[in-house]
């Protein structure tokens, strides 16, 4: 501005100050000036205002005076002496003022200097940030809340660029794709989640599109290989400008749901084929009878001993095991009653590890816990110690070439937990959970799927018809229980069974003690199986094992004796007479039914003479003899 | 000449164990399913019936209840091929009912005869 005279200026100078004055008094924040004497030299209007005091009872006045002589010199002096050092203060403070109630400032202490470059006043500014400071606490709360909200919503949550780098991930995200280093998440891109990069690229396409988008089930490969199974929804944010800025995903984990769906559909095959397999089963039964009973027809027509009717016998034998087959196919479809007791699990689970204890090779080691003694369940204990026992022999065979534990657990669980776990109706409001773990090979996810299902074996042809654990399935779930099976490669499985508690019926036990037990010993599993079947489900009990090579350690070990042994010979194992020499040396006199088979050269009179075997059957036999044979010897 | 009524649905089986029984002297009803056998009863040349236990129009319970009422000492032996309803059950529910004997298929022929001869003579000898 152009200055012409001295009078101008003194003008201009009066007019500045005038200007200067106003916009002191017209601030919103509470102005002072004090000098080097800490006196007020000039508050403004917002001052007095919000102090309710007047000008003149503050101007001339000292910061002590003012103040009070104790905050003067305990906290004012020392920022007003560093601001006339300098220094600029700046701090928060909240405190209320007569007509406020408490609120938060900022304070700044600003020292003021003449054209000389001395310090000579200072000027202390008051702004009310309160509403400010509430904003960004509101802010922060919201933060908190939405934070929450991320946390405690079981569903992942992500935001990437549209390169797929990953911004942000909540922790779920991280549980779900199993990455538990919350820091390097942002260096990844979600990219590497997908199965293949261009999955991502198709999904940004669409939100390009529709902007948000639910695209259903997609698996992801978690941070340490695994596939998760989740459903993903996206939603693509634009700038002001259009551009894509950033995509906000959900993730949610459907490994459970799938496993529920999983576990309705193989129950609903296994249904399928039991009424199919049970339609057949019946109408089996009639033509197997129609060829039984024509069979013994031709047996009566025929000379005894004549090649003829040894022919006709092993169509007879054929029958037999054909309704053995059809027997077991019927109880796999749950539809053979059986003969069921209140009975006490621990009992049997304890009778089948001794069991399989002692017929055990050394490198498996058997363990086990039993945590409840008193459950009982009503059940056929036949049926219940075929379970056990198949389930046992099982884990074994898994361990057979590395050897390895085979563990297992007996507790009761609440029916809520069941009914939670299982997602099914429950029957008791207690169950007994019975748990087998092995060390073994484990098995591949795609055979989990299956290993309930009739007639499916991953053993090789002729061994073993692959009914084991759908009859074990049809048994189990006849009485109201379930079984579920976990398994890793190399690792090993664990099979886990849930039978209701019963306590409404009397304990009939003692029922149970009476029966005969016969131990039935043959060289195939499968006849074993087939024979026991047959066999069992009378007046006696039946325990069978297959294996000739531990026959010395059952009889020595075995807690109970039974009261007859029927021993199938197969001419390759252990020969009848070293057997009676066995039985011997053990001071064993339990009975024995021998079966031989025709051919086999045997010292007879050896044999007879023992006193140890009753009966002496050739092969083929019919189950009719065999019965016979037991009634004679177990007189 | 004990009369024997054979209630059966399959063909086959009925006619095996008509074959069976004729050559052991018996002589021989047949019927093909429960309605068949009420209708064409005849108490007075019966002596014995088998029956299935499960057959269309009119199941064996029925033919054991029916039967009976009509010919207090007629004897009766019940067969059940399992499946379906389950044998253990009707098989138990048969005898309550009064049934002589029980059979699950497939059984002994021979066994078969030998219980129809026993439940003939012991009636033979009341």
């Amino acid at each position: 501005m152009l200055i012409s005279d001295g009078n101008d200026y003194l003008r201009f100078l009066a007019k500045e100050k005038d200007i200067s004055d106003q916009i002191i008094n017209h601030s919103r924040s509470m102005i002072s000036i004090i000098n080097r004497d800490y006196i007020y030299e000039k508050i403004n209007a917002t001052f007095c205002n919000a102090h309710n005091v007047v000008i003149d009872s503050i101007v001339g006045k000292s910061c002590a005076d003012v103040w009070g002589h104790e905050t003067f010199h305990n906290i004012i002096k020392s920022n007003i002496d560093i601001c006339f050092s300098g220094k600029t203060i700046r701090y928060e403070a909240s405190f209320s003022t007569p007509q406020l109630a408490k609120r938060y400032f900022e304070v700044v202490f600003r020292p003021l200097s003449v054209e000389t470059g001395e310090i000579t006043h200072l000027l202390v500014e008051t702004f009310d940030i309160n509403d400010l400071r509430l904003s960004k606490q509101s802010v922060i709360d919201k933060e908190e809340e939405l934070r929450k909200f991320e946390t405690n919503l079981p569903i992942g949550f992500l935001r990437c660029d549209p390169d797929g780098k990953i911004l942000h991930a909540n922790k779920v995200f991280l549980n779900i794709m199993e990455c538990h280093d919350e820091v390097s998440i942002t260096t990844m891109n979600l990219k590497s989640f997908y199965p293949e990069e261009s999955f991502f690229e198709m999904q940004y396409d669409q939100l390009i599109e529709s902007h948000s988008k639910v695209f259903g089930r997609v698996s992801l490969k978690s941070c340490r290989g695994n596939e998760i199974p989740c459903r993903i929804s996206g939603f693509l944010a634009f700038d002001e400008s259009g551009t894509p800025s950033f995509i906000d995903f959900a993730v949610e984990d459907l490994s459970r749901e799938l496993m529920l769906e999983n576990r309705l559909l193989q129950a609903q095959k296994l249904e399928t084929i039991g009424a199919l397999a049970g339609g057949i089963a019946h109408d089996f039964n009639n033509i197997l009878a129609t060829i039984s009973g024509y069979s013994e027809m031709l047996q009566d027509d025929l000379p005894k001993d004549s090649a003829l009717s040894g022919k006709v016998s092993k169509i007879q034998s054929a029958v037999l095991k054909a309704r053995s087959l059809t027997n077991q196919i019927l109880t796999f479809s749950r539809q053979v009653e059986q003969e069921k007791i209140q009975i006490n699990v621990s009992k049997v689970l304890k009778e089948t590890i001794g069991f399989v204890k002692s017929a055990v090779p050394s490198k498996i080691i058997v363990k086990s816990r039993i945590r409840k003694k008193d459950a009982n369940v009503f059940a056929d204990p036949t049926q219940l110690f075929r379970v056990f026992l198949n389930l046992m022999t099982n884990a074994i065979q898994s361990m057979e070439e590395e050897g390895g534990t085979l563990s297992v657990n007996l507790t009761v669980v609440e029916g809520k937990l069941v009914q939670h776990e299982l997602n099914k109706d429950i029957v008791s409001d207690e169950y007994v959970l019975l748990t087998f773990k092995d060390t073994g090979k484990g098995m591949e996810p795609s055979l989990i799927n299956r290993i309930f299902e009739p007639f499916f074996t991953t053993r090789e042809v002729g061994k073993g018809t692959g009914l084991g654990l759908s009859v074990i399935h049809g048994i189990i779930t006849e009485m109201d229980g379930e079984i579920l099976v976990s398994s890793k490669k190399e690792k090993g499985s664990v099979f886990y069974v849930y039978l209701p508690v019963s306590k409404k019926y009397p304990d009939f036990s003692g029922k149970r003690d009476k029966r005969k037990k016969i131990l039935l010993i043959t060289g195939d599993k499968h006849e074993s199986r087939i024979l026991s079947l047959a066999l069992g489900n009378t007046d006696y009990e039946l325990i069978y094992i297959s294996d000739h090579g531990h026959l010395i350690k059952v009889m020595t070990y075995i807690n109970e004796r039974p009261d007859l042994v029927i021993y199938m010979s197969d001419s390759k194992q252990i020969q009848p007479e070293d057997l009676v020499d066995i039985f011997h040396r053990l001071n064993i006199n339990t009975p024995c039914i021998l079966i031989t088979d025709p051919n086999q050269e045997l010292l007879e009179e050896k044999l007879l003479n023992s006193g140890i075997v009753k009966q002496h059957l050739i092969k083929p036999v019919s189950l009719k003899e065999i019965r016979n044979a037991i009634q004679i010897s177990l007189k | 000449m004990p009369g024997v009524l054979i209630v059966e649905d399959d063909k086959e089986l009925r006619e095996m164990l008509k074959i069976s029984l004729i050559r052991r002297n018996f002589t021989v009803f047949e019927a093909v399913n429960g309605k068949e056998a009420i209708i064409h009863f005849k108490p007075s040349i019966t002596d014995l019936v088998i029956t299935d236990l499960i057959m269309p129009e009119e199941d064996g319970l029925k033919v054991i209840i029916k039967l009976r009422e009509l010919k207090p000492s007629i004897k009766i032996i019940a067969i059940s091929g399992g499946g379906k309803a389950g044998p253990g059950s009707y098989l138990n529910l048969a005898k309550a009912l009064g049934a002589n004997a029980l059979y699950s298929k497939p059984f002994s022929i021979n066994d078969l005869i030998a219980k129809i001869e026993e439940l003939l003579n012991n009636e033979q000898h009341t």
